[in-house]
């Protein structure tokens, strides 16, 4: 016994998949040797031990086996355990390192998180935007959106909008789709009495519900048969959130009644959670797409809403049967269209012919901002995608460059850990780890930040912050932040990592902290050159999109928007005759004007962004007016031009004595006179409209122009007297002293008062009407600020690190320089003119990358050029004022270095 | 005396060598020879399934493995006790020596 003791000589059991089998060979063998001499000793011929050992020993074969996967289960296991204690203390490690340095470890883990938030948030609404399909929509894959395409004037204009007619047209001629149905949200009234509110209502076909993966969570969806023209069948199934928080998700409430606009629909069942259809508002019911139609009263008795061409007031979703090809499914499509075009101009001789029209239609994408329409705020936002992407790497510069400054400062700890034999990929295990730990935690802070940041984006960008979209639990907002933490982290890491492959042990032990700086400094430049360049490009876009909010809001409208309230009637299940409808909007339009705070208001037929109407004209002299572009029109009271604070240029406006009976008059907008009579008076002339053999009306005025359907663009426009064109219908605007916001209630309770039966009034200031227009630049404009802010303060962090890092280093030499009787104005300026040599690359280089890249950000702009010097000149200035200031503070303590110190010290 | 077949008594091989490894770190080979010589020869261990249970305990870490030199200079892979060994070791002689009092108490009932 105490033999083997002495005798022993340990070395590691080799744990590979060779070294198992050689181990368990070796030990069998042993035994084998020892058995057969021991049996040799006792008297046994070589055969017999040999025998006599293997029949002892049983199967070898087996046994052989068996040990091996032993071994092999315990070798893993070993492994794991292995791996983990020492992630687990390296983990315990890193956690110890930065509690030690709070500051450092809140620095970088703020920065982190400002990044990975930033990115959490755009991600989490681009997402929803482009990426993201409907929730429990079936086979997202082969599920599209309709377009329709005609040319017209030569440009074609692609449209998701269609009339029923041409959907049965689409539905009846194509065999791709094994779904079709109509799909559009309206905002009627809900409820009754003071319930009573505006809310989305999904209106649709019953293919709804084949499109989608769902069941009712109680009652059942509607049918088929429940949609069928003229009436259909007024059933509603409701949202899972609106029966939970109006109906206390009682079962009781099948069967009941609810109102929907001016109609009764009777509740048939409830759709589960968080289905949506392909709305992106919250919705709070669905109703068949015939009763919803029928019941608001859409078209007339003459052209009835299921048979005419004439209005377009849906969207259309399919689905493509599997094995379809698109390229198929739009042949398929297209082919339909132009029958459907045939039967409508059998139905309409004078619409335009086949031949110039050139209709198409086609399946695009189901989410509406990857199609061919796509809206501002989706580009802005996939920009903000990209500036995002920027802040992240900023922050990734920044967090690298203080990881490094914090390596350097160890590197002597570092040297003497190689010393002492630590190996180098564990002391690399060690650094990665303690920048992972960092990005994990920074990727927290960003849940966090996404968390708050995207309830405002979402609320900015979507319109929907009340849909349920928790950062926390999205797991794919969570799957996005594990993947930026994780590259971050390495990222990061990797800096630090390089640093100590290049530190030379023997070289670091010897030397003080004075040598081996410049080489490292110059990767710490890059980062800084890197950070202000991207900087600039942020700070340029925020420049920009800054000027185009301004430019817009200043832009003159031809009314003013500020101070406008516009007034809505909603009749409820009430027919009153024209006569009737008239009367009241009269009484209406006298009872706002006593309101206190109201100055003047007018009624209006149309409401400029929400609503407009487009006669055909007819001018003799004229071939066809409609060649000559889009004339829009509106019709108001005698005070129309001035509640609305649109100038007259030339003539009159509308009076009192412009009468029914009396002759009719009109007005019209600037562009319009010159594009009709380009070389002579307007005034005075004869248009007719609707046909050629409608009573003149004889043009009295010249208004300016009027932005009214897109910002960037005027309008060719004209006025009549409303009481000789629809007195029956239309609304109200009203001017008010001062913003017209504040005195929308006041305005609401005076006129409800005359409102009969259920009927009521809405009142929207006409900023917010014109807000969404305005929306994706200033959503531009904000996010580009916020961003570039961050992005220039982190880049000013950066900076005055490594000046504040790099004048500790040289305390030694400054120290000498102030010896040999340098003045303090002369450190000062050696340290920020440094400052300054590390920026200004980074200047340059950002200017010239915001000019290039300035071509693609242009279409969103409006009126600045991409390349707006004053926006150039002042960023520039800007970060040269930022990098004086980062470096002046550790200048002025190198100016304060006594020599006699700093000299003594190392 | 007849031989005693082992299989009849689950994890009894698991407390022999236990046992065995007791006084020290020792090769199977030893292992084998030492329960033989004590036992005279009585009790039929089939050295295979000795083997087997030596890799078995150093894979729940009763006891460790580690290599050296033999009496006769051979590389040779010892085994020794780990605490969870010990314990092993006494826990288990403690449950063994109750029932077989419990079983020879049954079998001298007259």
């Amino acid at each position: 016994m105490s033999r083997f003791n002495d005798l022993r000589r340990f070395v590691r059991v080799d744990r590979g998949a060779a070294g198992i089998e050689r181990a368990v060979d070796d030990e069998l063998q042993f035994h084998f040797d020892m058995t057969v001499r021991d049996l040799m000793t006792k008297g046994m011929s070589p055969d017999e031990a040999r025998r006599e050992a293997e029949r002892r020993f049983g199967d070898v074969k087996r046994t052989r086996e068996r040990l091996e996967t032993i071994d092999r289960a315990r070798a893993g296991h070993e492994r794991r355990v292995e791996w983990w204690s020492a992630f687990a203390q390296d983990l315990r490690y890193a956690v110890r390192g930065l509690r030690l340095k709070p500051g450092f470890a809140i620095a970088v883990i703020l920065t982190l998180g400002l990044g990975i938030g930033a990115n959490a948030t755009m991600f989490s609404i681009v997402d929803r935007l482009l990426f993201r399909p409907p929730a429990f929509l079936v086979a997202p894959d082969r599920a599209t959106r309709l377009y329709v395409a005609r040319t017209f004037r030569g440009k074609e204009n692609v449209q998701s909008y269609m009339g029923h007619r041409r959907f049965l047209d689409l539905k009846e001629n194509t065999t791709s789709f094994d779904a079709m149905t109509p799909f559009y949200v309206n905002k009627p009234a809900v409820g009754t009495g003071d319930a009573t509110k505006e809310m989305h209502v999904g209106i649709s076909g019953a293919d709804l519900w084949r499109m989608f993966d769902v069941k009712p969570v109680i009652g059942r969806f509607f049918t088929a048969g429940e949609d069928l023209p003229p009436d259909g069948t007024r059933v509603a199934v409701l949202s899972y959130a609106f029966w939970q928080t109006q109906f206390g998700g009682r079962p009781s409430v099948l069967g009941t009644l609810i109102d929907i606009g001016p109609a009764k629909y009777t509740i048939i069942g409830v759709a589960p959670e968080g289905f949506n259809g392909f709305a992106r508002d919250p919705l709070v019911a669905f109703v068949p797409h015939a009763a919803f139609t029928a019941a608001n009263g859409f078209g007339d008795p003459k052209n009835p809403w299921y048979s005419t061409y004439n209005m377009t007031w849906f969207e259309s979703f399919a689905r493509r049967k599997p094995g379809v090809s698109l390229e198929t499914a739009n042949a398929d499509l297209t082919r339909a269209m132009v029958l459907s075009y045939k039967k409508q101009i059998e139905v309409n001789p004078r619409s335009p012919s086949l031949a110039l029209t050139k209709p198409r239609a086609f399946a695009g994408p189901v989410l509406a901002d990857r199609g061919p329409n796509e809206g501002n705020d989706a580009k802005v936002a996939t920009w903000l995608v990209g500036v995002a992407a920027i802040v992240l790497l900023i922050a990734c510069a920044n967090v690298a460059n203080l990881l490094l400054a914090r390596a350097l400062r160890r590197r002597r700890e570092i040297a003497v850990r190689i010393a002492l034999g630590v190996s180098r990929s564990r002391l690399l295990m060690q650094l990665v780890t303690e920048s992972i730990l960092l990005a994990a935690l920074g990727g927290i802070a960003g849940l966090a930040i996404a968390q708050w940041g995207g309830k405002v984006m979402r609320s900015a960008l979507l319109q929907d912050a009340n849909i349920d979209s928790n950062a926390f639990t999205d797991p794919r907002v969570l799957g996005v932040v594990a993947v930026l933490a994780l590259t971050a982290g390495l990222l990061t890491g990797i800096v630090p990592v390089f640093q100590t492959r290049r530190s030379d042990v023997s070289a670091a032990l010897k030397a003080g902290a004075r040598e081996g700086m410049v080489h490292h400094s110059r990767l710490r430049s890059g980062l800084l050159i890197a950070q202000a360049a991207l900087s600039v490009v942020l700070l340029v876009g925020a420049g920009l999109f800054l000027r185009s909010l301004v430019n817009v809001q200043n832009v003159r409208m031809g009314y003013d928007a500020d101070r406008l309230l516009y007034v809505e009637l909603n009749s409820r299940g009430i027919k009153a005759d024209s006569v009737h409808d008239n009367l009241l909007r009269e009484r209406l339009l006298e009872q706002v004007k006593a309101v206190p705070g109201v100055s003047n208001a007018t009624r209006a037929l149309t409401v400029p962004f929400w609503m407009t109407w487009q006669p055909a004209l007819f001018v003799a002299g004229i071939d066809t007016v409609g060649k000559l572009g889009d004339f829009t029109l509106q019709a108001g009271s005698p005070a129309y031009f001035a509640a609305m604070g649109t100038k007259l240029l030339r003539g009159r406006g509308i009076t009192a004595d412009d009468r029914e009976h009396a002759p009719f008059v009109m007005i019209v907008g600037q562009s319009m006179a010159q594009k009709l009579w380009p070389n002579e008076d307007a005034i005075g002339k004869c248009v007719r409209i609707g046909a050629d053999t409608m009573p003149c009306r004889t043009i009295v005025g010249i208004a300016e122009d009027v932005r009214r359907g897109s910002l960037s663009e005027t309008e060719m426009h004209f006025y009549l007297p409303i009481a000789q064109f629809h007195p029956q219908q239309g609304g109200l605007f009203v001017r008010t002293n001062g913003a017209a916001e504040p005195k929308s209630d006041a305005v609401r309770r005076a006129l409800q008062q005359l409102m009969p039966g259920v009927s009521y009034v809405t009142v929207t200031p006409m900023s917010t009407i014109i807000a969404p227009e305005i929306r994706s630049w200033r959503i531009g404009a904000i996010m580009f600020a916020v961003f570039g802010a961050l992005a220039l303060v982190l880049a000013a962090i950066g900076l005055y690190s490594v000046i504040a890092y790099n004048v500790t280093q040289r305390t030694h030499e400054m120290g000498v320089r102030v010896a040999l009787g340098a003045q303090a104005r002369d450190v000062i300026q050696l340290i920020v003119r440094e400052g300054l040599r590390i920026v200004l690359p980074g200047v340059v280089l950002g200017a010239i990358i915001a000019l290039v890249a300035g071509k693609w950000i242009a279409p969103l702009l409006f009126d600045v050029s991409p390349k707006d010097p004053p926006v150039l000149v002042s960023v520039i200035l800007v970060l040269i004022a930022v990098a004086v200031v980062a470096s002046w503070v550790p200048a002025m303590r190198a100016a304060r270095v006594d020599p006699n110190e700093a000299l003594r010290a190392d | 005396m007849p031989a005693i077949d082992l299989d009849l008594l689950q994890g009894t091989l698991d407390l022999l060598i236990l046992k065995t490894l007791k006084w020290g770190p020792r090769h199977g080979y030893a292992v084998a020879s030492w329960i033989r010589e004590t036992t005279n020869d009585r009790l039929q261990i089939e050295e295979g399934a000795l083997y087997t249970a030596l890799h078995r305990m150093e894979k729940r870490g009763w006891i460790e493995a580690e290599w050296g030199l033999s009496e006769n200079n051979r590389k040779a892979k010892f085994y020794q006790l780990t605490t969870a060994g010990r314990k092993q070791l006494r826990a288990k002689t403690a449950v063994w020596t109750e029932y077989a009092d419990a079983v020879s108490a049954i079998l001298q009932t007259v």
